[in-house]
């Protein structure tokens, strides 16, 4: 499989009132982990469903694996876990698991032996038996989780995989991502968590009220970004350092965390002038650092302040 | 097709493991035997001795004979204890005297308070020969069968009465007014089947009610179904992965199947309940009073042994094309909405002909070969209904029959096409509930 292994052009979709997604284009390249980026609202989960054929595209074309046929055409090799969670509450975990396969077109057989092997993988091999209902909400994601790739799928869709789970249960399955896509399959998934994008994937698109905004892989997107980025945490009189950093001439952006900051140079400025001027501060430096730009400071910058906070809007009307 | 039937497993094994589905499944033919058994136990119960005084106001032979044959009444049931227990009181002159006092001692015997108590007393008069009207006091009144017993028992008395007042030799009289009987068997396709008239009316009735439940409970089903898998949002999964349309066949047929099981657990117990089955029958067709008399005999003609494996065959595939029909329907209508409530109100255009299907058994019963039961045979709303019943009660031309089917079938592809276009839209709609121009929408632009 080279070449993209999900390719949208000029895809627009409109709801009652207003445009979900514009003009959007983009190509996710087999192999590898694939960040659908933007703030909450900006029309990630309406592409995705698009892809998965869940809604049809007012314009444009989605191409899946080379051909336009619609996914479930192809639902052996995708799998997909929507942002709405939902599973049948009172079938047992174990049943649902070995349907949810064979919705696939995986054999029977397979699916059940699969499942037992996921289940035991994330540890709710226990759990087989009970109703999906007993479950805990973390728990009933992994089932989800489990459902989705199952079938041992080429591409993976995860809309917001993250959401809700506790640190201990995101890294098991950021694992089981990061190791699928190791052995060559292709992960797409969507978050407004850069943190997590920027630790996993390598390639990113960011898209704000519908319109793109970034693509590329994260490498070349740090560098397009360009500039001098210094990472910076101080201990002390916040006031002076704040006052360093709103020097212009120094300093083009900040990020401002409080007792830390990301900062972007202004052009031409030295990071020496800077870390001199903070010196005099006193602010106590504890880690002045020439970084690159980081995915949530690109995003920022990109998406602006306001449309991060865009209201969600996200109804979906046929 | 593997995965039509991996959702038509789940939805079967899924619903048959319930605990509603056992319950109901026990509960039905529970609360039938309740309804056919009850009845007949308890009339059988209330028909203990009755102890009767015959006050007397008339002279002559008019007394005795009515004692006589209250006296000589039995039950069909034979091991049954006799009816009436009777004592005479000579009253004539003093008719309401005598009454009163007697009536004093009445409706205590049960309690064995009096040793002499009565549980009536009938008051013969010179005006109930003229009249025909008997004074009747009783504890029993209410009951209607017993009522009618008596009259029954009484009415050749003050026949034969009259009759030799005015001279007339009673015996003639009795031959000439003889009863008339009509001895009802169904005829189909020039042999004699065997079936009376009682039991084709239950056969009809049972296989319409039958079909109704079944369409009314499982067709709901498939469509509470739909709007569950909308509201959980699993939809969207089974949407990606599934053709919308072999989901709702899927789910058509497993929930469908799951009726058919219920039927074939419920034909089993019937069959074994066959006698009981007879006696209710009896009971549906016959008037009130012969109730106890059908009930008390368990030897009549079944009306298991009328079905015919042919009618069995029709019923079956005219069954079976009837709950595709309406679960398709149901299952369009559930797509439509994203909660249980909003059913309510969009449910009713199909419920409405179910409704209306089992009305129309009273008009087919009484013409089978009427305009309105040809007609309907060929309207895919109530042939399901009108096939079956019409063929259980008179022979129909085969090309009846098989128009009938065949105009079923292409009934059943032509909903099942248009509710998989509702239901392909509906499915991943959500917001408000969609109205019909919505539907009318969705089917042209699906």
């Amino acid at each position: 499989m080279s070449g993209s292994v999900v390719k949208v052009e000029g895809v627009t979709k409109r709801f009652a009132g207003h445009t979900a997604v514009q003009h959007l284009s983009m190509e996710v390249p087999a192999g590898g982990i694939f960040g659908l980026l933007g703030p909450n609202g900006a029309g990630k989960s309406t592409t995705i469903r698009m892809i998965m054929n869940i809604l049809t595209p007012d314009e444009g074309r989605i191409a899946l694996f080379g051909a336009e046929s619609a996914s479930r055409d192809l639902s052996e090799r995708i799998g997909y876990l929507p942002e709405e969670r939902g599973l049948y509450k009172k079938m047992r975990v174990g049943d649902h698991l070995i349907f949810l396969g064979e919705a696939k077109g995986i054999a029977r057989s397979s699916a059940r032996q699969k499942a037992g092997a996921w289940l035991e993988r994330l540890g709710i091999a226990d759990w087989t038996m009970k109703k999906v209902e007993d479950l805990s909400k973390g728990m009933q994601q992994k089932v989800q989780f489990i459902g989705a790739l199952l079938h041992d799928p080429d591409l993976l869709l995860l809309d917001e995989p993250f959401s809700g789970l506790d640190p201990v249960n995101s890294q098991v399955m950021k694992d089981v991502v990061v190791e699928l896509a190791r052995s060559g399959k292709t992960i797409l998934f969507s978050t407004h968590i850069m943190e997590q994008a920027e630790k996993m994937c390598d390639h990113i698109v960011i898209i704000a009220r519908g319109l793109k905004v970034v693509d590329g892989a994260l490498a070349d997107v740090k560098r397009e970004f360009g500039g001098r980025h210094i990472a910076l945490s101080f201990t002390r009189n916040g006031d002076r350092a704040a006052l360093v950093l709103g020097d212009r001439s120094l300093v083009d952006r900040v990020d401002d965390y409080g007792a830390s900051a990301e900062v972007q140079l202004a052009p031409g400025a030295d990071p020496d002038r800077l870390l001199r001027a903070l010196v005099q501060g006193d602010v106590g430096l504890a880690r002045f650092e020439v970084v690159e730009a980081s995915l949530q400071s690109i995003f920022i910058a990109k998406v602006g302040a306001d449309a991060a906070t865009a209201p969600a809007q996200e109804m979906v009307h046929a | 097709m593997r995965k039509v039937i991996a959702v038509i497993r789940r939805e079967f094994i899924e619903r048959v493991r319930t605990r509603a589905f056992v319950i109901s499944t026990i509960l039905f033919p529970l609360l039938m035997t309740m309804f056919t058994v009850l009845p007949a136990i308890l009339l059988r119960r209330a028909s203990g001795t009755k102890h009767v005084a015959v006050v007397e106001g008339v002279e002559g032979t008019f007394g005795i004979r009515a004692t006589e044959a209250l006296l000589a009444s039995r039950r069909r049931d034979t091991s049954a204890p006799i009816p009436f227990e009777v004592e005479r009181f000579a009253a004539v002159g003093r008719v309401d005297a005598v009454r009163d006092s007697i009536l004093s001692r009445t409706g205590l015997s049960r309690k064995r308070q009096v040793a002499d108590g009565f549980d009536g007393v009938l008051v013969l008069t010179e005006e109930t020969l003229v009249s025909g009207k008997i004074q009747y006091y009783g504890t029993n009144v209410g009951s209607i069968a017993e009522m009618r017993r008596l009259e029954g028992i009484l009415q050749p008395v003050v026949q034969r009465e009259r009759l030799e007042r005015l001279g007339v030799d009673p015996g003639v009289v009795l031959k000439a007014v003889g009863r008339v009987d009509l001895i009802t068997q169904k005829v189909a396709e020039g042999k004699l089947t065997g079936q009376s008239g009682e039991a084709t009316f239950g056969l009809a009735y049972g296989m319409v009610f039958i079909l109704y439940l079944t369409l009314m409970i499982y067709g709901s089903q498939v469509m509470t179904s739909v709007v569950e898998e909308k509201s959980s949002r699993i939809i969207e999964v089974l949407a990606s992965s599934l053709r919308p349309f072999e989901l709702m066949l899927g789910k058509v047929v497993g929930v469908g199947l799951v009726g058919l099981f219920q039927l074939s657990i419920w034909a089993a117990t019937a069959l074994y309940l066959g006698s009981f089955g007879a006696s209710f029958m009896g009971r549906m067709g016959g008037d009130p009073g012969d109730a106890a008399a059908a009930a008390a005999s368990a030897g009549g003609p079944s009306f298991l042994a009328a079905i015919s494996p042919a009618l069995v065959v029709i019923f079956l595939v005219l069954f079976i094309l009837g709950f595709l029909f309406y679960a398709a329907m149901f299952a369009a209508v559930g797509s439509m909405c994203s909660t249980v409530q909003d059913t309510q109100q969009v449910m009713m255009p199909v419920t409405l002909p179910i409704m209306l299907g089992i009305m129309t058994i009273f008009a087919l019963v009484n013409d089978p070969n009427g305009t309105l039961g040809r007609v309907i045979t060929f309207i895919p709303f109530w042939a399901p209904f009108a096939l079956p019943v019409r063929y259980s009660i008179t022979p129909l031309p085969l090309g009846e029959v098989l128009a009938s089917i065949a105009m079923m079938v292409l009934s059943v592809i032509a909903v099942a096409w248009v509710a998989g276009r509702v239901y392909r839209v509906g499915i991943l709609s959500y917001g408000k509930k969609a109205s019909f121009r919505d539907m009318a929408r969705w089917i042209r632009t699906a």
